[in-house]
């Protein structure tokens, strides 16, 4: 095939160069991808797959009962239930306050809306320790409520307002408000005015268009607020240690639990179980949402 | 005309945003089944006066009446009317039927008869196979027809279009132009059109409003407002004009001969000797002539540039500029050289006398 001959013809230096730096470019990343998070990865689902040691970090010989104990065993199955339980109630309290606090900034304008942005960063830059401190003084025995209630003759013996489910989801809640906030915030900023007065225009009420155009149009910002908030629920190890107490036990704790007493194959296993979690929830709330519907994606 | 037959009406609409006042005490009645057009530069207040019809922007001053309600505190979703915008608008997360069938639904028209008249809708635009397809999986033009059916199918009072072909290229834009109108036709929808295009205004109008700094300059049917331009602005928005200044000299009948500086012409204009006018000539009205024929002017061809259907000659007569816009039919047309003298003339009655304002 004589056109095939002519197409093959040297491609000159200088595309040869370029087509060279730009797969540079991406190497570069791609390299740390590899060896900083594929890598470790690959390697914690090996350990994970390894039988355990008495005398070593793990066995040598494969075998799948890291994973089966957390399977059969019903103390596994309340932890797991109750890692949901805590990540849906802080993802959903969190959405429901969010959302009118995001439509607010939204309709600020772009001077007002930066500096709301920017006063919705400062609690980030707090460390999670910190924060966690800061609620045991509010919420402790001898802390501020308490204090308070004890002070004015409300109560006369201290509640018990620690160590409860509820202190664990509005501690959580309050560190990851300001991701759903302004992950929403963002999405609901890009929507085309355009958009809500077509709809005004075809007779929607205000109510309507929100329902019918506002709503699905921000589903990207909600999506990734919901997963980002589920997300660092799973893995608030700090936050859950020091206002849920020693015996309030979510996934993250007992892979830190396992890997601090040197069971390490049981922790990757339950780091993997996390992993899944965390994977089938993020799936779960893409298919509910349908954020691509939006984006341009079918 | 009676008053129940205007769809639309704006009665000394103003509307200020901070300081700057982009609509100035506008009047407009639009009659049932008008094609009326707004025209201007950006910013000389259509579209803002568009959006105080649909409800959008409340004006400073002034009332509005749809039908002979007045809406003018009433809010959009419940005004007669719906809307074409530039951008379309098509909601992404519903197919091409659901985008259609919104308004329908809206309006709580139940499930069957919605899609009966979605998808006549779209048999309209001739659109009935991309019903089940989202907005984004179609062309510029398609999409135009889907916005153009989804606010057709509420069979509005009023129909409102936000430059709605400016998004589209040339060619598919003139298509469109002329299967907009035959359908506003057809159906005798009241159509309130915005665009800073002038042809697409001459094409498609009933009647064209030129605005101006929040002000209307001049309204009436495109061939009044294209011949009988009232103002520099008009004549020089509205296509192309050559502006003389000029002085009544004698009265002859209908006519009046004139001193224009560079040469005496005629106008079909009555004025008092020693009046001082302003006047438009259109340059395809201008006719080259033989060189030192009576009544003529004498120049010199300092540019020709070919424009395929026309050829724009521009003159130099006496240092100014005279342009000339020749039909390429005559073979004559096409002889000019750049440097030939030539002679130039009109008919008294191609001069238009302005406002002096």
């Amino acid at each position: 095939m004589p056109s095939s001959l002519t197409g093959f013809e040297p491609a000159p230096l200088g595309d040869f160069l370029r087509r060279a730096s730009s797969y540079a470019l991406i190497a570069t990343p791609i390299l740390f991808f590899i060896v900083f998070f594929l890598g470790p990865l690959l390697y914690l689902f090996v350990v994970s797959l390894l039988e355990p040691s008495k005398t070593e970090l793990y066995g040598t010989r494969l075998t799948l009962e890291n994973y089966e104990r957390i399977l059969v065993d019903d103390f596994y199955h309340r932890i797991v239930t109750r890692t949901l339980l805590v990540g849906s109630l802080v993802t959903g309290t969190a959405l429901l306050i969010a959302y009118p606090v995001a439509m607010a900034i939204a309709r600020m304008s772009p001077r007002w809306r930066i500096l709301a942005m920017i006063a919705l960063m400062f609690p980030l830059m707090l460390s999670n320790v910190v924060r966690a401190y800061g609620w045991i003084a509010v919420l402790g025995r001898q802390g501020v409520v308490n204090s308070v209630l004890i002070g004015v003759g409300a109560i006369d013996t201290p509640l018990a307002m620690l160590y409860s489910i509820e202190t664990v989801v509005i501690g959580l809640m309050t560190i990851l408000l300001p991701y759903m906030i302004i992950s929403i915030a963002n999405a609901l900023t890009s929507i085309d005015r355009a958009y809500s007065e077509a709809a005004q225009s075809l007779g929607a009420n205000p109510w309507r268009t929100f329902i019918h155009v506002t709503l699905p149009l921000s589903s990207p910002g909600v999506a990734a607020g919901m997963q980002i908030v589920f997300f660092l629920t799973l893995s608030a190890y700090v936050t859950i240690a020091l206002l849920g107490g020693p015996r309030f036990s979510l996934l993250v704790s007992l892979v830190y639990r396992s890997a601090m007493a040197f069971q390490w194959t049981q922790a990757a296993a339950l780091a993997f179980v996390l992993l899944t979690v965390a994977l089938c929830v993020g799936t779960l709330i893409v298919l509910v949402l349908r954020p691509g519907r939006v984006q341009g994606r079918g | 005309m009676a008053d129940g037959a205007i769809d639309v009406r704006l009665e000394n609409v103003s509307k200020s945003f901070d300081r700057v006042q982009a609509v100035r005490e506008v009047s407009i009645d639009i009659p049932r089944g008008e094609f009326f057009s707004m025209l201007g530069p950006s910013g000389c207040g259509k579209t803002t006066t568009l959006r105080i019809i649909a409800g959008f922007e409340r004006p400073s001053q002034g009332e509005v009446y749809i039908r002979g309600v007045r809406v003018t505190a009433v809010p959009p979703y419940r005004r007669d009317y719906s809307m074409v915008f530039q951008s379309f608008a098509l909601f992404p997360h519903l197919t091409v039927a659901e985008n259609v069938a919104f308004g329908l639904r809206m309006r709580r028209v139940p499930g069957a008869e919605r899609r009966r008249r979605a998808q006549e809708a779209l048999d309209m635009v001739k659109l009935e196979e991309l019903a089940q397809r989202y907005p984004r999986q179609l062309s510029g033009g398609q999409q135009q027809r889907v916005a153009l059916a989804r606010a057709l199918v509420v069979q509005p009072a009023v129909l409102l279009l936000d430059e709605p072909l400016g998004a589209l290229d040339k060619k598919l834009r003139e298509e469109m132009q002329v299967e907009l109108r035959q359908l506003q036709r057809r159906l005798g929808t009241t159509t309130v059109f915005v665009t800073h295009d002038q042809e697409e205004a001459l094409t498609m109008s009933d009647r064209i409003a030129i605005m101006r700094d929040g002000v209307i300059e001049q309204m009436g049917p495109p061939r009044e407002v294209y011949e009988r331009p009232r103002t520099e602005f008009v004549a020089s928005f509205l296509g192309a004009s050559n502006f003389f200044d000029a002085r009544v000299i004698e009265r002859r009948g209908a006519e009046a001969a004139v001193d224009l500086g560079f040469g005496r012409g005629v106008i079909a204009h009555v004025d008092a000797p020693g009046t001082d006018l302003r006047i438009a000539v259109r340059p395809e009205k201008i006719m080259l002539a033989p060189l030192g024929a009576p009544g003529t002017h004498d120049a010199r061809i300092r540019e020709i540039v070919y424009r395929g259907v026309t050829t724009h000659i521009y003159l130099d007569c006496a240092g100014r500029e005279v342009i000339v816009f020749l039909q390429n039919t005559a073979p004559q047309a096409l002889a000019w050289r750049i440097g030939d003298a030539v002679s130039f003339a009109w008919e008294a009655g191609n001069a238009v006398v302005l406002d002096r304002v």
